[in-house]
């Protein structure tokens, strides 16, 4: 559904001088620098994927996604989305994709949802009772239905995120593009989205490219992961596989009951090590392999209230990529 | 662009405008009437100190009648200064909404921009069906032939007007803040268009330049063919001239856009 071969993006940016007096150069002279945002990248993505494209910030996903929503011509490289060239903007194409960019409203500001949705019924030619059908799903699912009289400036930045939601998928696009679309967001909203995209990917397959920096977002949806640095792809595989090669150590927390008791913590010689200690908890680092093992010495030794085994969380992981990959990785 | 999604957009746009309650009674009322005044003002001292009763071709009346029907028509012809708004969605990347839709981009701000038109019209309606009752003194005679001759020029003028912002406005893919091309372009056309003062009072020697420039067909046209100045064979002579500036300026935006999109960088990196 998406083939990606060599993708270069190169921007010409601007430098500016601070300064009142920079800035009066500036009126006559300024000074250009290439900025490589996107260098020599290469995947495919097939039907009924999400696929989750994770990077700092100006890592070059923006981008990228720009690039295959074609909004932005490539320098080099090129790119099939549904077999189109997507920056020849051919409407058969566009017809079949979404974007949503949770930093860039795609709805019409001033207007009410509802009638940027019968707007969007006419833009993508969307049969009457196929809309209405979609619209009530939709509207239903992610609990806007009240809210759809409501201008989207009026709208709180959750409820303005399930409306873009609602707007993308009208047209039931077959490849969907997600850039950042929890930011922001409370905890009960990126909860809400989450479980949303999981349900929509379950009942139509489609394909989807899904950038975050929050790593629950990536961790609950994708399966596979692309990771990206300085416009370049580190790593694309399956995301448990990062986790088995990049997080080796799992952390067992026990929680102890308070009743006055002073306890001595048993060692964890050979097997892990005791990473904190306090009157009521204590924290283990331990081998993934060995997870159990450990779990089992805390709970004989100690008057455990509860017992938490924690993955290394997948924002870690990155960071380990990018350390392994520029050497500094301790 | 599909006319009926086009007449979705003009209807779209033209109720949103119809909701700006403050907005719409500001146009109506504020910048007529402000308009209209410095416009009676200024020509009743020139009148009267000149001694003369008719100035290029007009008397007092008639230059009144003209100054009504310009602010007007100008309304129409340029529309809303912020419904085209293609440099700023440029600027900060509104533009990506329409290169992701399966529209044409200029197509639809055409009928975003022709939707902002309707307070406008009714001002026109309003305000035009008054004053030649209150000028009596007036050569102008308006027939309902005129009329429809007007409101076609005052349709094409307005498509013309808005090529001519959209070429200067798609400088924005190369420079940001372009915003002072569009007031650059307001205050020539209204200068050599007939807004600030009519062609006719213009020197002989100026005459051929304004005639070669598209401004007057904005301007000056609509509202001679409107007060019936115009003969049907004259009006439709400058029309076809106007249509042809109007195909002209489309090639030229529709080339800086072609251009324009490689330099895009849909804002942020």
């Amino acid at each position: 559904m998406i083939e990606v071969e060599h993708l270069s993006k190169t921007f010409r940016v601007q430098k500016k001088q601070p300064g009142f007096v920079g800035s009066l150069k500036g009126l006559f002279r300024r000074e250009t620098v290439e900025k490589h945002a996107v260098r020599d990248v290469s995947f495919r993505v097939d039907e009924g994927e999400i696929v989750g494209l994770v990077g700092a910030n100006g890592a070059g996903k923006t981008t990228l996604v720009k690039m295959l929503t074609g909004i932005v011509h490539p320098t080099s490289g090129q790119a099939r989305v549904l077999g189109f060239d997507p920056w020849e903007r051919d409407d058969r194409f566009r017809h079949q994709i979404a974007l949503i960019m949770g930093q860039k409203s795609q709805l019409w500001w001033d207007l009410p949802a509802a009638d940027c949705f019968l707007l969007l019924q006419e833009i993508y030619r969307i049969p009457e009772a196929d809309f209405r059908a979609r619209l009530d799903e939709l509207a239903e699912t992610l609990g806007v239905k009240t809210l759809l009289t409501t201008p989207i400036r009026r709208l709180s930045l959750g409820e303005r995120m399930k409306m873009e939601l609602v707007a993308a998928l009208l047209h039931a696009p077959r490849v969907l593009f997600l850039d950042e679309p929890t930011i922001g967001l409370d905890i009960g909203a990126q909860r809400a989205i989450r479980e949303f995209l999981l349900a929509y990917r379950e009942r139509h397959r489609p394909a989807m490219i899904l950038t975050s920096h929050y790593m629950e977002d990536i961790e609950r949806l994708c399966k596979r992961l692309l990771v990206i640095r300085d416009g370049q792809l580190v790593y694309d595989g399956p995301l448990e596989q990062i986790v088995q090669k990049y997080a080796l150590h799992k952390v067992v927390t026990a929680h102890l009951r308070r009743d006055g008791v002073a306890v001595a913590v048993p060692s964890f010689d050979g097997l892990g090590e005791v990473i904190e200690t306090t009157p009521d908890l204590v924290r283990v680092r331990v081998p993934r392999a060995r997870t159990a093992e450990a779990a089992a010495r805390l709970l004989e030794g100690l008057p455990v209230a509860d017992l938490a085994i924690e993955e290394v969380d997948i924002g870690t992981i990155v960071q380990r990529i990018f350390d392994e990959r520029s050497g500094t990785r301790p | 662009m599909r006319p009926r999604l086009f007449l979705h957009v003009v209807g779209l746009e033209a109720r949103k405008r119809l909701s700006y309650r403050f907005d719409f009674w500001i146009q109506a009322l504020v910048s007529f009437a402000a308009e209209l005044g410095i416009a009676w003002f200024l020509w009743q001292a020139i009148f009267h100190e000149s001694g003369k009763t008719v100035i290029g071709g007009r008397t007092l009346d008639d230059m009144v009648l003209y100054y009504v029907a310009v602010i007007l028509v100008a309304k129409l012809a340029r529309g809303n200064l912020f419904a085209v708004a293609v440099a700023s969605e440029i600027y900060d990347g509104g533009l990506n909404r329409y290169l992701v839709y399966p529209v044409p981009y200029l197509g639809f701000k055409l009928a975003q921009s022709l939707g902002t038109l309707l307070p406008a019209t009714i001002q026109l309606f309003a305000f035009g069906a008054i004053f030649p009752f209150l000028v009596k003194g007036s050569l102008a005679h308006p027939t309902a032939a005129s009329v429809a001759m007007g409101l076609v020029s005052i349709l094409v003028a307005h498509v013309l007007y808005f090529v001519m912002q959209v070429c200067l406005e798609g400088v924005a893919f190369w420079a940001d803040n372009v915003w002072s091309l569009n007031v650059a372009l307001r205050l020539v056309s209204g200068l050599l268009g007939g807004i600030m003062i009519p062609l006719a009072a213009f020197p002989d020697a100026w005459q051929p330049v304004l005639a070669a420039l598209p401004f007057r067909h904005v301007f000056s046209d609509p509202v001679e063919a409107l007060l019936g100045q115009r003969t049907f064979l004259a009006w439709a002579g400058d029309l076809g001239v106007a249509l042809a500036w109007t195909a002209a300026f489309t090639l030229v935006a529709r080339w800086v856009f072609r251009r324009g999109s490689y330099a895009y960088t849909g804002v942020g990196i």
